[in-house]
């Protein structure tokens, strides 16, 4: 009798394991049919999560980023409704677009050993410049560089809350809150690469504290977040260690630097001293120490960046091309440069968009589902992606 | 004399044409805005349909407002919602207080219908616009009072309503509740979309401010008769 059920256990475990078997087997021709013929998910979507295998097929589809990746890659570099809508579809998806494939398709054809190149995202408000950068950031971030994000340069030059006289160097000025912010947010993206970077000078921040030549670069970040008030100091220390090492043939990382809304590093500021009269953009530390970066003296990189008019201070609203938000000593500065320009949705990215919202049930309005609603989308939205992202919230 | 009194009688048509007043002479017909109302051809039309036609083309009609659309999108409803809400003539400001609340009724629905489990899914309403009409049927009051006079006394007598009257209240107490007890921080939007969801599920103040007047009018009861006194 327990024979009897043993056996029977036996046989059961058998064909248990056989059904794995087969399965496994099933798994792995399944796999090689995906790598010979990949299916599509469905029109709008595609299985390639990889930014550097994105190709010229994937345009207009949207791929998945992982959510660790989120957390370590953007603590503060997405804008704020991408966020909401992270958060209330509980995925992230992009979509693959043309200005971001150009990017990393040069990306990955640049000689490291010359001067590292900029590449300047221009296009009207609300095309998707800031997310073509997170693209292509996020691409940098896949293939191992490290990676230097400034989420939005306008936030150094206006309501500072604090502005305190800098300890290095008497004409400058310190933003503390704003630098060990920053440093914090770098401090998640970059971990691996902290313990591995080794400083070459000494630093002195007071009498009795000193970060000696050959210590980690982590240590510098420590020191930067938990002494506040020399963090801009800190931050302009990392920006000069990393710009020496990168492209040495004894470091073995690449740097990507990504400034989002650049042009605001050359306008003017609406911070004021204590005699009222406006802080120039060269007499703030982050500012000052951020503008040395973004020269060509240093190689083994890339330099990518944004024009913003949204966050910018005295434009026009009408501003968008890169001579009118830069102005002449921003151009001067950037010059030579590589500009992309970001348009507004193709007829295929906009349908991509709109079947990806109806099938995360974001577009509720029976109305909207219909022929007459998407043509009346159209017409009130000229495709552009932020006018269809507030229209189609309230629908 | 004679001639002044007989053109008085024709039906008029003023100098000064009224473009802003809601008074115009009974003359004047109602504009038709929807696009279905024009598409339709000839051969399809019924008799009076046809008749419509005609006496579009004769009389003249009064101008249409400014908050109503052909857009597919439009709805009465929320319109009158959104007039109700506006202060100091400051529409654009109730428009977008709205569009945000349907916004944000929208985002914490779809957010619990991604976040539920498969056989789950099909019971979250995820539609504003059905919430919001949803929560304005359950909070539409079936009888109200009227304040009678009679001997000297006033007396709180229960009466039927309306079914624009009925609307009215519902749309004012949702109001009312909203602007007066809320949190000093929270904004408008924010606590419209709590009271429309509560609503929706017949919870909430609102609710029990109907259902109050409902209890008021049964316990009033032996004065319905002095409705006709």
């Amino acid at each position: 009798m327990a024979l009897q059920r043993l056996s029977f256990r036996l046989r059961q475990a058998a064909t248990h394991v056989r059904s794995l078997h087969t399965s496994g087997c099933g798994q792995q021709q399944a796999a090689e049919a995906v790598e010979s013929e990949p299916e599509p998910l469905s029109v709008f979507r595609t299985r390639e999560n990889d930014p550097a295998c994105h190709s010229e097929q994937h345009m207009g589809q949207y791929y998945t980023l992982p959510s660790t990746d989120i957390r370590t890659l953007f603590p503060h570099g997405l804008p704020g409704r991408y966020q909401q809508q992270l958060k209330t579809f509980n995925e992230a998806c992009m979509m693959v677009r043309k200005p971001s494939l150009e990017v990393i398709s040069y990306l990955k054809k640049t000689d490291f050993s010359k001067p590292s190149l900029r590449y300047l995202f221009y296009g009207l408000n609300g095309t998707g410049k800031t997310m073509s950068l997170c693209h292509t950031v996020h691409y940098c971030y896949t293939q191992g560089w490290l990676v230097l994000h400034v989420p939005d340069a306008h936030i150094w030059m206006k309501n500072c809350k604090e502005l305190m006289p800098s300890s290095y160097n008497d004409t400058r000025f310190d933003q503390p809150l704003q630098a060990s912010d920053w440093l914090r947010n770098f401090r998640i993206t970059n971990e691996p690469f902290l313990s591995k970077i080794k400083t070459k000078q000494r630093y002195v921040w007071t009498k009795r504290e000193s970060t000696e030549e050959g210590s980690l670069l982590g240590q510098l970040v420590d020191q930067g977040i938990s002494r506040v008030k020399s963090s801009s100091d800190v931050v302009g220390a990392v920006l000069k260690e990393l710009r020496l090492q990168s492209g040495q043939p004894e470091s073995d990382f690449r740097m990507a630097v990504a400034v989002d809304g650049v042009n605001g590093l050359w306008g003017r500021s609406t911070i004021k001293k204590k005699d009222k009269s406006p802080v120039e953009s060269d007499e703030l530390t982050l500012v000052y120490n951020l503008k040395k970066l973004l020269t060509k003296d240093w190689t083994g990189g890339a330099i990518i960046t944004t024009l913003s008019q949204t966050g910018s201070l005295y434009t026009s609203r009408f501003d968008y091309l890169p001579q009118e938000l830069l102005g002449e000593r921003g151009f001067d500065s950037m010059d030579p440069f590589l500009p992309v320009s970001v348009p507004n949705y193709s007829e295929k990215e906009f349908e991509s968009c709109y079947l990806y919202w109806m099938d995360r049930q974001w577009l509720q309005h029976p109305q909207s589902r219909t022929e007459e609603g998407k043509k009346e989308i159209i017409f009130l939205c000229n495709r552009n992606p932020s006018m269809m992202d507030r229209i189609c919230a309230s629908l | 004399m004679a001639a002044s009194i007989s053109g008085l009688l024709k039906p008029w048509t003023p100098r000064v044409f009224l473009v802003r007043w809601s008074r115009y002479n009974p003359y004047y017909l109602e504009p038709e805005v929807r696009k279905e109302a024009y598409i339709k051809p000839e051969a399809e039309l019924s008799a009076e349909e046809k008749e419509q036609r005609e006496l579009k083309s004769i009389r003249p009609i009064k101008a249409a407002t400014n908050d109503v659309t052909s857009s597919v999108f439009s709805d009465p409803v929320i319109s009158k919602f959104v007039g109700m809400m506006m202060l100091d003539g400051n529409k654009i400001l109730a428009n977008e207080i709205i569009a945000k609340t349907l916004e944000n009724i929208k985002r914490k629905q779809v957010d619990k219908y991604h976040k539920a489990p498969e056989g789950m899914k099909e019971e979250i309403e995820c539609n504003p616009y059905a919430i919001f009409h949803q929560a304005l049927e359950n909070c539409k009051p079936v009888v109200g009072l009227a304040s009678i006079q009679k001997g000297g006394k006033f007396y709180q007598v229960p009466i039927p309503l309306s079914d624009d009257r009925r609307r009215h209240l519902a749309m004012k107490w949702i109001i009312t509740e909203c602007r007066e007890s809320k949190h000093r921080r929270t904004l408008m939007y924010e606590k419209l979309s709590q009271e429309l969801l509560a609503a929706s599920v017949r919870e909430g103040n609102v609710i029990k401010k109907k259902l109050e007047m409902h209890k008021m009018a049964e316990a009033n009861r032996a004065y319905a008769h002095y409705r006709w006194a």
